[in-house]
C-alpha cells in the first residue's frame, strides 16, 4: 500500500476533473453538481434521523435525476459556496467513482486564484476530519497550469509565467512569479466558451434556417467545437471565403433531437468569427471591449518589473477555450507587436536625451505563447504530473500535522519552486 | 441512495466500454482500488490489444486457496499465463476480437478484485456444503488488517479483524458494529448471517493463529454463515458483500462524520443568528442618524439665537450710541 | 491607584472573600439555590482560596443552574475600560492577562453535578465563562470535542468565543470590556445561556442519530442477505 497513487481533483465550476496521478488524462470528468431531495435543502437538518442525506447523486447521475430531485452546483465562479453539498460531493467521488480508501491516498486539490484561506480550512477539514485521509496539498490551478506546461518538453521548467486560463464561464489572465501567484495584477475577462457557443448561435441564426430552434445551441456548441480556428486577419479571411468558398465552407449532417431526422447544416464564417471575439469583442458584446491581447499586456505590465521578462516569455494556455487552432500563433503575434512598438518608443525617448557616442539599445523582449496538447485539463494534468513525482510526497499536508496544529496548515503551502 | 458500494470497478467499467465502443487508441492508465488494489490498463502491443494487469496484496494467498482457478474459469483463455512485471493477474483482451455480448465482458471484467478474493469464499462454501472441515485461510487483505475463513461442519465462519487508526473512528465504529451485532432482532433482518463482535480478544477459532493477537484498538467481527447463505444463487451476492465489509463499515463511518459536520454547519449559524442579536442593529447608521439630526439642530439653534444676538446687539447698541450721546451731550 | 490600595484592604480585612468592588454584587445576586436544593448544600464554603463550589446533586435542576449562571454572569458583566498597569498605553483583558492581581476577582464555580459545571472568572474588564459539557461515555465525549472543536475554529465569528478553553473545561467564552460597549448586555447573557441549553440537547440528539444511522446501515447491509 506504500504505492497507492495519489489522487487528484480539480473541482471546476462547471466540471470536475479527478483521477488518480500519473495518468495523462483524468479518468472522471463529470459536472460538479449534486442532486438531491427537494426538502433536505430547505428543511431543517436536525429533524431527521436516518440517512435521508445519503440520497443523492453526483455528476452525470444527478442530471439525469434531475426531474425527482432538485439540482444544485455547489462551486460558484470557482468558489465553494456550498460546504454541505460539496463534503457530500467529495464524499461520493472517493467512494464510488475513485473507489478508495482516503486513509491510504494522499490527495491534491486545487484551488482558484484568490480564493480566501478560510476556504483552505474547511476543505482541510472535511478531508482530514471527516475523510481521515493520509495527506492533503491544495494547490493554486494557475500554478498547476504552469506545470503543465512542461509537458511540451521545449519549454524550460520553470514556474515562472502567465497563465491564460479559459474554461466555459470566464478567461483568467494570472501571472505566476517562481510559484507565487502575484494577486493584485490578475485580470478577468467576461469572455469565455459560453459566450463563444452563444455568438455562433446568433451568427447562424442570422443566416441558417435549416436548424431547429430547439437544437440550436446544440448544434453552435458542436459547430464551435469541430471547425472553429483563429485567423491571423479577418478582412482577408473574409476575402479567401469568398473567392474560394468550396475550399472554406464546410457542411455537416445533424440529427434531429427529437424526430430523429438529419438536417445539414453549412459552416461558413462563424468558423473564425467565434474564437474572434477574443481579439475583437466588440464584435459580440459592447461590454467588454479589450481585446485578450492587451489584457495579457496590461496584467503583465502590472507586475513587479524583474518579474516582467519571465512573464513574456511563458504565457501558457489552459482550458478548453484556448484549444482553436493557431489560438496561441495570434496571441503571440498580438503581444509581440505592443511589446515591441512600447520598446522601440522607449528607445527613442531615451535616445533623444543621450549623447550621440552614449547611444543604448534595448534588449529585446521574448513573447512565446506556450500551447501544449493537455491544454484542455491542463490544471489536472499538471496536478497528476506533480503529484507522481516522488519529491512531491514531502510537501503534503499530512494527517499528523493536521491534528498537531489544526486546519490553519492549509494556509501555508510549501514552496512549490523546490521541486522542481 | 448511496448506501451500497458496488463490487464492480467503476473506472475499470468506463473505460473499457468507451475502449469496446470506440476507435482504438494507445492508452496507459494506472488506477487504484479499495485495499491497496491497483489496475494498469495499456496497450503494450498494439493499438488494439488491450492489457489489464491487477496488483493485490494478497494474492500469494489467494492464489493458495485457488484464485487461479476462479479466474480461469471467469476469464478462460483471457488471462495470461505469466503477468505483467509487478502485477499478480494479466488480462489480455484482443479488441478486433470481441464477443457478442460487450455488456458481459465489462462487467467481468470490472468484477476482477471481486472474482480474484472470491476464491477462498468458494473453496470453504464448497466443502461445507460437502460436508468437511476446512483449513483456517487467513487472507491478509491490508497491512494491518485480515479477514479468515473457515468451514466447520454447519457453518462457514468468516471472520474480520479490524483497526481503526484515530480514535472517533474506533469510537463510531463500535456504534456501528454494536448494531450489526444486534441488527439481527429486527424482522426484516431474521434470515442475515449472525454477526458477532468483540473488541481486544480474537475469538475462539484465531487462537493460536500467526499474527493474531490482542490490543486496544483492534476489533474482531465474525460472520456466521449458514448453508442458506451460499447454497446456489445466494453465494454470489454473499460473497461481494462480505469482502467488501470493511469499505462499507468505513465508508458510512466517513459518512456519518459528514452528516455531524453538516449538522454542525446549520448549529453553528443558528448560534451566530443568536450571538449576532446581542449586535445593536447597525450601530454606525444609529449614529450617524443621530449626528445629522444633532447637527441640524445645532444649526437651527445657532441660527437662532445668532438672529436673536443680533438683534439684541442692535439694541445694545443703540442704546450704548444712547448713552454716548448723551454723555456728549452732558 | 486609590482602588487597588483599598481592594489590598478589603482583601486583608475580610477574609471569608469579601471580593473587591463590583465582586460584591455577585455574591449578593449569584447562586441562590432553589429552596429544593438547599438541603443538600453544604453550607456555603467560606474558604479565601480556591474557587467556590457549590454542588447540586439533583436532576432536575437545569433551570435554576441556569438561572444560577444567568445572573452571576449578568452581575459579573460589570465591565469598563481599564489601562495596563504593566505596559504603557496597552489595554489587555486582565483575566487573560494576570498582571495585576488586584483587578481579579475570586473566580466561581456553579455546578449541576460533577460533569456539568461553569467557571466565571471576574476581572475589571474582562470575564472568561467557561463551560464543561455533560459527556455521559465516549460517544458523547467525542461528539462534544468534535462540536466544540467546530465551533472553536469559527472563532472569528463567535465574537466572545475563546479559541482554546480554560484547561479543564471545553469551552470558554471570553467577554470583554468592548464587547459589552458594543453589543447588548443581556444578549450576550441570553447567547451564553441558550449555548449551555442547545449544546446538551445538541449532543444527545447527534447520538441518537448516530444510533439511527448505524441501524439502518447494518440492517441494510445484512438484509441483503
Amino acid at each position: 500500500m506504500t504505492h497507492a497513487p495519489a489522487v487528484v481533483i480539480d473541482n471546476g465550476t462547471g466540471y470536475t476533473k479527478m483521477g488518480y496521478a500519473g495518468n495523462n488524462d483524468p479518468q472522471f470528468i463529470i459536472p460538479t453538481c449534486l442532486a438531491t431531495r427537494e426538502s433536505q435543502t430547505t428543511g431543517n437538518v436536525a429533524s431527521k434521523r436516518g440517512i435521508e442525506d445519503l440520497d443523492y447523486y453526483i455528476g452525470d447521475e444527478a442530471l439525469a435525476n434531475s426531474k425527482t430531485y432538485g439540482i444544485s452546483y455547489p462551486i460558484r465562479h470557482g468558489t465553494v459556496e456550498n460546504w454541505d453539498h460539496m463534503e457530500k460531493f467529495h464524499q461520493a467521488a472517493i467512494f464510488h467513482h475513485l473507489r478508495c480508501e482516503p486513509e491510504d491516498h494522499h490527495f491534491l486539490l486545487t484551488e482558484p486564484p484568490l480564493n480566501p484561506p478560510e476556504n483552505r480550512e474547511y476543505t482541510a477539514e472535511i478531508f482530514f476530519e471527516s475523510f481521515g485521509a493520509k495527506g492533503m496539498y491544495i494547490a493554486v490551478q494557475a500554478v498547476l497550469a504552469l506545470a503543465a506546461s512542461w509537458a511540451n518538453g521545449k519549454t524550460e521548467q520553470t514556474l515562472t509565467g502567465t497563465v491564460i486560463d479559459s474554461g466555459d464561464g470566464v478567461t483568467h489572465v494570472i501571472p505566476v512569479a517562481e510559484g507565487y501567484v502575484i494577486d493584485s495584477a490578475i485580470k478577468h475577462i467576461p469572455i469565455a466558451g459560453r459566450d463563444i457557443t452563444q455568438f455562433v448561435q446568433q451568427l447562424l441564426r442570422e443566416r441558417e434556417n435549416s436548424i431547429p430552434p430547439e437544437d440550436s445551441l446544440e448544434v453552435a456548441k458542436r459547430i464551435k467545437e469541430m471547425y472553429s480556428y483563429v485567423c491571423p486577419d479577418i478582412v482577408k479571411e473574409f476575402k479567401k471565403y469568398e473567392t474560394e468558398g468550396d475550399k472554406w465552407f464546410k457542411r455537416h449532417e445533424f440529427i434531429h433531437s427529437v424526430t430523429k431526422k438529419a438536417y445539414s447544416v453549412d459552416v461558413g464564417f462563424e468558423r473564425f468569427l467565434g474564437p474572434e471575439i477574443f481579439f475583437n469583442p466588440e464584435i459580440a458584446s459592447p461590454d467588454f471591449l479589450t481585446p485578450l491581447p492587451e489584457v495579457v499586456d496590461q496584467v503583465i505590465q502590472g507586475c513587479p518589473i524583474d518579474t516582467r521578462r519571465g512573464l513574456y516569455k511563458n504565457i501558457v494556455l489552459s482550458g478548453g477555450s484556448t484549444m482553436y487552432k493557431d489560438f496561441g500563433k495570434r496571441l503571440q503575434r498580438d503581444i509581440k507587436t505592443m511589446v515591441v512598438a512600447r520598446l522601440r518608443h522607449y528607445e527613442s525617448v531615451a535616445q533623444a536625451n543621450l549623447h550621440k557616442d552614449q547611444q543604448i539599445q534595448a534588449k529585446n523582449i521574448e513573447v512565446n505563447v506556450v500551447s501544449h496538447k493537455k491544454q484542455r485539463y491542463a490544471v489536472w494534468f499538471g496536478g497528476s504530473l506533480l503529484a507522481d513525482t516522488a519529491e512531491f510526497n514531502s510537501c503534503y499536508h499530512t494527517k499528523a500535522q493536521y491534528e498537531e496544529h489544526g486546519p490553519s496548515i492549509a494556509r501555508f503551502n510549501k514552496v512549490f519552486a523546490s521541486i522542481q | 441512495m448511496l448506501i451500497d458500494l458496488h463490487p464492480a470497478n467503476r473506472i475499470l467499467d468506463e473505460t473499457l466500454r468507451e475502449r469496446f465502443n470506440g476507435s482504438a487508441e494507445k492508452l496507459v492508465m494506472k488506477v487504484a482500488d479499495f485495499d491497496g488494489v491497483s489496475y494498469k490498463l495499456s496497450t503494450p502491443e498494439s493499438k488494439t490489444v488491450l492489457h489489464i494487469s491487477m496488483s493485490i496484496a494478497c494474492y500469494s494467498q489467494l492464489r493458495e486457496y485457488g484464485a487461479e482457478d476462479v479466474l480461469k474459469r471467469e476469464y478462460g483463455d483471457l488471462v495470461e499465463s505469466s503477468p505483467e512485471d509487478g502485477f499478480d493477474v494479466t488480462l489480455r483482451i484482443d479488441l478486433e476480437n470481441l464477443p457478442e455480448d460487450k455488456e458481459s465482458l465489462i462487467r467481468k471484467i470490472s468484477y476482477l478484485k471481486r472474482n480474484a478474493l472470491a476464491a477462498p469464499f468458494e473453496r470453504a462454501f464448497k466443502s461445507q456444503l460437502e460436508g468437511n472441515e476446512s483449513e483456517l485461510m487467513t487472507i491478509q487483505y491490508r497491512p494491518d488488517e485480515a479477514f479468515y475463513i473457515k468451514a466447520q461442519h454447519d457453518r462457514v465462519t468468516v471472520i474480520f479483524s479490524t483497526v481503526f487508526s484515530e480514535e472517533t473512528d474506533r469510537i463510531f465504529g463500535k456504534v456501528f458494529l454494536q448494531e450489526f451485532v444486534d441488527a439481527r432482532r429486527s424482522p426484516a433482518t431474521q434470515n442475515a448471517p449472525q454477526v458477532l463482535y468483540s473488541a481486544r480478544e480474537p475469538p475462539m477459532e484465531l487462537r493460536g493463529i500467526p499474527g493474531v493477537h490482542e490490543s486496544e484498538n483492534i476489533g474482531y467481527v465474525t460472520f456466521v454463515l449458514f448453508p442458506r447463505h451460499f447454497t446456489g444463487p445466494a453465494a454470489e451476492g454473499c460473497i461481494s458483500r462480505i469482502q467488501l465489509f470493511r469499505d462499507y463499515l468505513h465508508y458510512h463511518i466517513k459518512a456519518s462524520k459528514a452528516y455531524m459536520h453538516s449538522r454542525l454547519r446549520v448549529r453553528v449559524d443558528s448560534f451566530l443568528k443568536v450571538l449576532n442579536r446581542a449586535k445593536p442593529e447597525n450601530p454606525d447608521a444609529q449614529k450617524e442618524k443621530k449626528t445629522a439630526r444633532f447637527v441640524s439642530l445645532s444649526v437651527l439653534a445657532i441660527a437662532l439665537f445668532c438672529l436673536g444676538f443680533v438683534h439684541e446687539l442692535t439694541l445694545v447698541r443703540s442704546s450704548c450710541q444712547w448713552k454716548n450721546i448723551q454723555a456728549i451731550m452732558i | 491607584m486609590k482602588r487597588t490600595a483599598c481592594c489590598d484592604v478589603l482583601q486583608l480585612q475580610a477574609q471569608p472573600a469579601i471580593p473587591p468592588f463590583s465582586s460584591s454584587t455577585i455574591i449578593r445576586q449569584a447562586p441562590t439555590p432553589p429552596p429544593t436544593t438547599e438541603k443538600n448544600d453544604p453550607p456555603a464554603p467560606t474558604r479565601s482560596h480556591g474557587p467556590r463550589t457549590r454542588t447540586h446533586i439533583m436532576s432536575n435542576t437545569l433551570r435554576p443552574y441556569l438561572s444560577a449562571v444567568r445572573s452571576t454572569v449578568t452581575a459579573a458583566l460589570c465591565l469598563e475600560n481599564f489601562s495596563s498597569q504593566v505596559v504603557e498605553r496597552h489595554n489587555k483583558p486582565e483575566i487573560e492577562a494576570r498582571a495585576t492581581p488586584e483587578v481579579l476577582l475570586t473566580p466561581v464555580t456553579i455546578s449541576r453535578n460533577e460533569n456539568e459545571r461553569v467557571l466565571i472568572e471576574a476581572s475589571v474588564n474582562s470575564i472568561r465563562v467557561s463551560i464543561s459539557i455533560k459527556q455521559a461515555d465516549e460517544i458523547e465525549r467525542i461528539l462534544c470535542h468534535k462540536f466544540t472543536r467546530f465551533l472553536m475554529m469559527r472563532a472569528e465569528n463567535f465574537f466572545i468565543l475563546r479559541r482554546k478553553p480554560v484547561p479543564g473545561y471545553d469551552i470558554s467564552f471570553l467577554i470583554t470590556n468592548t464587547h459589552t460597549e458594543t453589543m447588548y448586555k443581556h444578549k450576550l447573557v441570553d447567547f451564553v445561556i441558550q449555548f449551555m441549553e442547545e449544546v446538551d440537547k445538541e449532543i444527545s440528539e447527534m447520538k441518537l442519530c448516530l444510533n439511527a444511522r448505524a441501524r439502518i446501515v447494518a440492517e441494510s447491509f445484512l438484509q441483503q442477505f
